[in-house]
């Protein structure tokens, strides 16, 4: 409890900020969805554009920022081992489609 | 005697030693964050699960003209927009002003209830189309299978919030007031944002 006391530091006006922050990087986001660049290129931007929205969310209204960093380890470490499984399987899902069963 | 005594109280009044919260919290916000993080990767299964189903796929329509963006864009605002006044309510409720944070909360309410009016659109125009749970005129595999599933988990997400959000501002009105009731209804609201920005990146944008 001691740490939610750090909440009343927070002025209105942070909020606001960070509330137009991420509106500004909600239509960043959107222009790249209309851009016709490469798609890996675009998954990046993208990429980066939702975790920098998620770290102002996380911080500032949920008030991750104030909280002990046991808790913020909590929260994203299972989060992190999705992505690791994820990205162990992903590879294989980019070859050729193909109907035929390849027999030895 | 006494030293053994000494010792227990030394190893309760540690950080993991079980006499006080290692994560600094109280119990209910506590239990929140738990249910935010399995919550999380439930919707990181759906999310991952729609990856997959995307690398595999041969060709995806293109969602800018098959969504009406500008629904889309104003829904992502009216979401975003609703849960900074939620932080507002949570600041006004640590400040012990009920007063303030039942009228944020009330607009936080109004910004959820446009989404879910946007989002019942969305589907009926989407389903007037031709698309669903099992086929979409598009032809592409698991295109509008994973569209319902995805927004239809988080429009349930947004509905039980604005319930919640509901009970809370009822009850902060009725004076039944606690700062930490309203922080942990809006946890959970900020985390239905987190996950629609998710969402709006990767299925309506990429």
């Amino acid at each position: 409890m001691a740490q939610a006391h750090g909440d009343q530091v927070i002025h209105y006006k942070q909020y606001i900020k960070i509330w137009g922050w991420l509106l500004v990087m909600t239509l960043l986001a959107l222009g790249l969805g209309y851009s016709p660049m490469p798609e890996g290129l675009k998954a990046v931007l993208l990429v980066g554009i939702t975790l920098a929205k998620i770290v102002l969310i996380a911080s500032i209204f949920m008030h991750l920022k104030f909280e002990k960093m046991n808790l913020v380890l909590l929260t994203f470490s299972p989060l992190v081992l999705a992505l690791i499984l994820f990205f162990i399987t992903f590879g294989e899902s980019g070859g050729s489609s193909t109907h035929t069963i390849i027999t030895h | 005697m006494d030293a053994s005594l000494a010792e227990q109280q030394r190893v309760l009044a540690s950080d993991w030693g079980g006499g006080k919260s290692p994560f600094g919290t109280s119990w209910s916000k506590f239990m929140m964050w738990i249910f935010i993080i399995s919550d999380a990767l439930t919707f990181a299964g759906f999310l991952i699960a729609y990856g997959f189903m995307r690398m595999i796929a041969p060709a995806w329509p293109k969602q800018t003209e098959v969504f009406s963006m500008p629904l889309i864009t104003f829904m992502t605002f009216a979401l975003i927009s609703s849960s900074a006044v939620m932080a507002m309510g949570v600041g006004a409720a640590r400040a012990g002003d009920p007063k303030k944070a039942v009228k944020f909360l009330t607009l936080t309410i109004i910004g959820g209830t446009i989404f879910l009016g946007c989002q019942a659109y969305e589907w009926s125009h989407f389903i007037h189309e031709g698309a669903t749970l099992t086929s979409n005129p598009w032809g592409v595999a698991q295109f509008a299978a994973s569209f319902f599933v995805i927004t239809g988990f988080h429009g349930f997400h947004v509905f039980s919030g604005v319930t919640i959000l509901v009970i809370v501002a009822l009850r902060a009105a009725m004076g039944k007031y606690s700062a930490d009731g309203v922080e942990n209804a809006g946890l959970y609201w900020h985390f239905v944002d987190v996950v629609w920005v998710f969402v709006f990146a990767f299925y309506y944008l990429l």
